[in-house]
């Protein structure tokens, strides 16, 4: 198998936990695991991409229009993070309250084939007690879609593997949270 | 079973290091090499080695410290990033020519981009200058086995080696397999040899004699060494040298295009090892250079009729090799030699889409409640036309609020401060000038610039931004908390004793929360340097809020009615916890960003943000 994922969103949003826990998942699958994240200067606040490949790949870095999957926690770091995604590839956006993306973009990905989800995770990880989750409540609801090529038990027990301790319920909790409205999201799809 | 974990690029070195046996570990840190240490630290503590780590106080100083060792006869390594080695240069050539005794390796880590540095500097020509042999890896775990080949090529031919990371390998996460540790169990014994250790240039020529007769037996060497190979043999027209990241970019690149053309990848590119590199030119019509970051190869290369390069314009002459340019380059060049037109995939209907949307720009700030932001606030207001010099550190950002005009490198703060006050002076001309430099950047070149200012006249206000760590780089202790590199106890040497210590006599210590307080300071500085021509310090003492969370004292604050909207914080106060409301009528405060230090009540002009506390 061969996955390149693209995370990204500001200092803070759990970037690089995210991306632990897929580089995480790769290692107990078996692949090949290469990653690269780029921050700015700051402590705080600054845009996070991490670049993350799993499977057989000589570097760290995804070239445009190469990603097969996009996790995104933040509008304007979603929009600039775009390029990446290969034509069948899938975008999971967080966003905050209703979707408002540009529509000329989003009918430009639909032609492309691109599918692209919304999803207020944040407000769902403050539903359960704490935004900080939101970066796995988003995960969840990508797994519970079926669209990214991961087995839940995989996901969660890598979770669960890295969670510290005091953290395991909230964020087993959050996955659970997420993946039960991807799967509602999924069986909508159908519809 | 052998293990494999994910490390990160410097984990991998750190992992390297213990794994040869490295008895003695110094380092400066700066971006992008600053993890080597902590992980070194953690393998430290986890396999209960005796390795000595320290943070030096400069890079210089790291590295005379761990050339002791190695002279000694221990194994040691000094770790910086590209810059550092500047400041390490002196002792670096020397020691080319002295010679080492045990392995001595120096880790070098290049910020192509550049990312988080002033130049975008190749070290690999430190290594030609100096005329020391190199290793460039491409990945984390090549790195964590090319510390060790660094090792025993450096105690074979007693020879300093520097091992050149880039930002894309330090910065890479990887699985990596680890091997055993190696122990090699040495006391210290330094054995005299005057016309060595202490030779007069008279032996140096000798010395630099018996330089060159290693370096040419190492090039023989590199000829056959596992980490110059060819990685694909196709009998193709077009061949392509490359080297470090520049290599994994291109192989993934042609797996996705599914091109055949060779590739000899260099992992020593100096001395080159020129027959391998000769045959491989030969055997092609043309061959491509891509290499990160300037043109050591393709400098080396004496025969250049058949290379495409940086010489030829196809390949950029600054700039990160991104996989993007990369293929850039890879498209132009086989189009050029009729070979393929391979259909470069960016969309650029989406590209153009995105920049229709006219994005801000994030940049980078002082993080909310910083110290940092008080003091230049106050700094700014209180000499709204002064010069301003600054340096290296988070403080940096202090071009947000207006209050930086200089950075040039490590200590400059202080040295431009001098300089341009005897620029202005020569023509009578006594203006405000306002130098900023952080703790971490007094302790590692402020002081030779103080004492060197105090002792030619020069008068200008120096404030030291003390947050009692170093911040930018990632929390690294400081000479002034006294706690090392590994968590163990040692001497504090306190900031006021020494620039008392450089001859200043005028010293004051504030805490920059206290806005008008620090105002009130800096014009009795300025009365001072007025009246004495001397120079005044001020001490900004606050701990950095990210670092020492437990320091926060908080008070919390609400915007009232009374916010005109005049956004005076928002221009002079720069703090991303104050946005303009919606209808762009008044400030807000963003609850998520505050850090409820309480400053902002300092700074608006009509009141209108007051402590919740009342």
């Amino acid at each position: 198998m061969q996955t390149q994922i693209i995370l990204a969103g500001v200092g803070g949003q759990g970037i690089l936990f995210a991306s632990k826990l897929f580089s995480e998942l790769g290692l107990k699958l078996g692949l090949n695991v290469i990653s690269s994240e780029t921050h700015g200067m700051s402590q705080r606040g600054g845009s996070v991409i991490a670049h993350l490949k799993l499977g057989d790949f000589y570097g760290p870095l995804i070239m445009e229009n190469s990603a097969d999957i996009l996790y995104s926690f933040e509008k304007n770091e979603t929009y600039k993070t775009l390029k990446f995604l290969q034509k069948s590839g899938v975008c999971f956006a967080n966003t905050v309250g209703k979707s408002t993306f540009d529509k000329k973009i989003l009918s430009h990905l639909k032609e492309k084939g691109i599918i692209f989800k919304t999803f207020d995770a944040n407000s769902e990880a403050l539903k359960i007690g704490s935004a900080l989750t939101t970066n796995i409540v988003l995960i969840g609801y990508s797994v519970g879609t079926g669209l990214i090529p991961f087995e839940c038990k995989d996901i969660k027990e890598t979770l669960e593997s890295i969670s510290k301790k005091k953290f395991i319920p909230i964020n087993m909790t959050a996955f659970d949270r997420g993946f039960q409205l991807g799967c509602a999201n999924k069986l909508n799809s159908k519809e | 079973m052998t293990e494999t974990r994910i490390l990160l690029g410097n984990e991998a070195i750190g992992r390297g290091i213990v794994e040869a046996g490295c008895h003695i570990v110094t380092s400066y840190p700066g971006t992008p090499s600053s993890e080597i240490i902590p992980a070194i630290v953690k393998f430290k503590k986890q396999l209960q080695l005796n390795t000595y780590i320290e943070w030096s106080a400069n890079e210089k100083i790291a590295f005379d410290q761990a050339l002791a060792a190695s002279w000694a006869g221990k194994r040691s390594v000094v770790c910086m990033k590209q810059v550092g080695l500047n400041v390490a240069a002196d002792s670096l050539m020397s020691s080319a020519y002295t010679g080492v005794v045990g392995g001595f390796v120096v880790v070098s880590c290049d910020d192509p981009g550049p990312h988080s540095s002033q130049t975008e500097q190749d070290s690999r020509f430190y290594a030609m200058f100096a005329k020391v042999p190199c290793y460039d890896p491409s990945t984390p775990q090549e790195a964590k086995e090319m510390v060790k080949a660094a090792f025993n090529l450096s105690e074979k031919y007693k020879i300093p080696v520097i091992l050149r990371s880039t930002i894309r390998v330090s910065h890479a996460k990887q699985s990596v397999v680890f091997s055993p540790i190696q122990k090699i169990d040495r006391k210290a014994d330094f054995q005299k040899d005057l016309h060595r250790w202490a030779a007069t240039p008279r032996y140096r020529l000798d010395l630099h004699r018996e330089l060159n007769k290693k370096l040419c037996e190492i090039q023989e060497y590199f000829e056959d060494n596992k980490w110059n190979y060819e990685s694909v043999q196709k009998e193709t027209k077009l061949g392509i040298i490359t080297c470090s990241a520049s290599f994994v970019a291109l192989m993934d690149i042609m797996k996705q295009f599914a091109l055949d053309i060779d590739v000899l990848k260099i992992g020593t590119p100096f001395p080159l090892p020129h027959a391998k590199v000769t045959n491989f030119i030969n055997a092609h019509e043309k061959v491509l250079l891509i290499e990160e970051t300037d043109t050591v190869i393709e400098s080396q290369i004496i025969d250049k009729s058949k290379l495409l390069g940086r010489f030829t314009n196809h390949v950029p002459i600054e700039g990160e090799l991104l996989p993007e340019t990369i293929c850039n380059i890879l498209q132009k060049t086989l189009k050029e030699l009729g070979i393929t037109d391979i259909k470069i995939t960016s969309d650029k209907k989406l590209n153009l889409l995105i920049k229709e949307l006219d994005l801000p720009i994030r940049k980078p700030t002082l993080c909310p409640g910083c110290p940092e932001r008080a003091a230049f606030f106050a700094i700014r207001k209180t000499f709204p036309k002064a010069i301003y010099t600054s340096d290296i550190g988070c403080y940096t950002l202090g071009i947000n609020l207006n209050a930086v005009d200089t950075v040039l490198d490590m200590g400059a703060g202080i040295t431009m401060a001098s300089g341009f006050y005897h620029a202005y002076n020569q023509d009578n001309n006594d203006i405000p000038i306002i130098a900023t430099m952080g703790d971490s950047t007094f302790y590692h070149s402020g002081t030779s610039s103080l004492l060197s200012a105090v002792y030619n006249n020069a008068s200008f206000i120096l404030v030291v931004l003390d947050n009692e760590i170093t911040a930018m780089t990632g929390m690294q202790s400081t000479p002034g908390i006294g706690i090392t590199a590994d968590g163990t106890e040692g001497r504090k040497v306190p900031l006021q004793e020494l620039i008392v210590g450089c001859g200043v006599e005028w010293v004051k210590t504030i805490d920059p929360y206290d806005v008008e307080g620090i105002i009130k300071i800096l014009k009795e500085a300025r009365e001072y340097t007025q009246k004495e021509k001397q120079i005044a310090v001020i001490i900004a003492r606050h701990p950095c809020l990210i670092r020492y969370p437990e320091a926060i004292i908080k008070n919390p604050v609400d915007i009232t009615d009374d916010c005109t909207g005049c956004q005076y914080c928002i221009k002079f106060f720069e703090c991303p916890a104050l946005v303009l409301n919606a209808e762009e009528t008044k400030v807000e405060i963003d609850r998520k960003l505050c850090s409820d230090c309480g400053i902002c009540m300092q700074v608006c002009p009509t009141g209108a943000i007051v402590s919740q506390k009342k």
